[in-house]
């Protein structure tokens, strides 16, 4: 069996940093894919306006509670990229 | 089986995907790379582990190479993740479905020999997380989501018809049962059980989950396959059972002691006049020495611990030292993929 990192590939592998970024820039794709999805949607449903609508929209307790859940879950996934690799290689 | 993911898992699975797809621009830049940094076939050392080192060395510096490093490790260690988060945000709606589907006219049934090798275990292949039996439901997340919206599109050519086209390969059309090793999640055996539709057909794969996968498949198309757990370095079968032993891109999972016990294996399972087709991975002969590079930096990199043992083997004297004659070890069509050893068990 032969699974031997070179020395840029060990260096890669310690890269935690890099790794988070890229789990970010897969979180934000999500994001984005949902917000054109939600465009989509509500404009199929006659909604006009919508960036004003959002700009000018102040959650009320649960709206606020959700989204403060949403965060939590958010920085998990995100700093999961911190933790050891989860794959083992002996 | 007709699905819908929901918005967050497609979204990330797709992300992954096209990330993958986009390192390719990367490989063009680290040869360029490394021919300037004076290495080229006749410079580059004849021993692997020397000219892995001869490259490392030489891009030590080059960005091209940290980034696409950077991209190959996420997208092998979070590939299986994203796909097995998407798969559990419907499970709700997809698992009775998937149970109905365990039900037919397939069975699933222990192989009367070796369960589990001790080197199914070495590793998480693929650098999926907890390995081929890792998630309950792992058979249909490396069936429909990883195989079919990464694999899938991540691979030259069209994976699943070369599954089938390989099949041309053998002389024969009346195979009566035909035993597969390593049916995984079914892809190849449905293309078997296309290409030989009179043909009973065994399968069997050390995992599980896998297993269920492909019984699924089986079921919802009403076919019967008979399919055993366990092990083909031991079967416990009966001798001179069936007429043709094949695979698709296994032995490169497995090592080189176990290619030679599968192979012997093989022929004894085969009655006299029978055949085997085993495709792989292109042999490192097939390659030269930058290929042979580009093929270890995917095989470390994408978990695969035994790729290269498996890779270094001469698949023609493996079979002919099995017993098997008109062995043909070579690239189908006259390339280099797959390649495919073909041998017949003389009457």
């Amino acid at each position: 069996m032969s699974i031997e990192l070179t020395p840029n590939d060990s260096a890669v592998r310690a890269d935690r940093a890099t790794q988070l970024a890229l789990t970010l820039a897969r979180e934000l794709w999500v994001v984005k894919d949902r917000l054109l999805v939600l465009e989509a949607v509500l404009a199929s449903e006659g909604f006009a306006a919508l960036g004003a609508r959002v700009d000018a929209f102040q959650p009320d307790t649960a709206t606020r509670a959700a989204i403060d859940a949403e965060r939590k879950r958010f920085i998990a996934e995100v700093t999961a990229a911190l933790d050891s690799p989860p794959d083992r290689q002996s | 089986m007709e699905f819908q993911l929901k918005q967050r898992g497609r979204a990330s699975l797709h992300f992954l995907s096209d990330l993958a797809v986009s390192t390719s621009r990367f490989k063009s830049r680290i040869d360029a790379d490394i021919k300037a940094a004076g290495l080229d076939e006749a410079s580059l050392a004849d021993d692997l582990d020397e000219r892995l080192r001869q490259v490392d060395a030489a891009l030590a510096e080059s960005p091209a190479a940290a980034a696409l490093a950077a991209l190959t490790e996420y997208s092998g260690v979070n590939h299986g993740r994203v796909a097995a988060a998407a798969f559990d945000e419907v499970r709700g709606d997809l698992e009775p479905r998937l149970k109905a589907l365990m039900q037919g006219p397939t069975t699933i049934e222990p192989i009367p020999g070796e369960r589990r090798p001790s080197y199914a275990d070495a590793a998480w292949i693929h650098r999926t997380t907890g390995g081929w039996d890792g998630h309950e439901y792992q058979g249909f997340i490396h069936g429909e989501l990883i195989h079919r919206e990464y694999v899938a599109r991540n691979y030259p050519g069209d994976i699943f018809a070369q599954r089938r086209q390989i099949l041309s390969v053998l002389p024969r059309r009346d195979y009566q049962r035909i035993f597969e090793i390593g049916t995984s999640s079914g892809h190849y055996t449905l293309q078997i059980a296309a290409e030989f539709p009179q043909a009973e057909i065994w399968g069997c794969d050390p995992s599980l989950r896998m297993l269920e996968q492909a019984q699924r498949v089986a079921n919802e198309r009403g076919l019967r396959w008979r399919l055993f757990h366990g092990s083909a370095d031991d079967t416990g079968l009966e001798a001179g059972s069936v007429d043709l032993v094949t695979s698709y891109i296994v032995l490169h999972e497995i090592p080189r002691t176990a290619i030679h016990t599968q192979l012997r294996e093989a022929y004894r399972l085969l009655r006299p006049g029978g055949d085997i087709l085993f495709s792989d991975v292109t042999r490192y002969a097939a390659l030269n020495k930058a290929g042979v590079r580009w093929a270890e930096y995917n095989a470390v990199h994408g978990g695969e611990p035994f790729w290269r043992e498996s890779a270094s083997l001469d698949l023609a004297d493996a079979a002919r030292a099995a017993g098997f004659v008109n062995v043909r070890s070579e690239g189908f069509g006259g390339g280099i993929y797959p390649w495919f050893v073909y041998g017949h068990k003389a009457s």
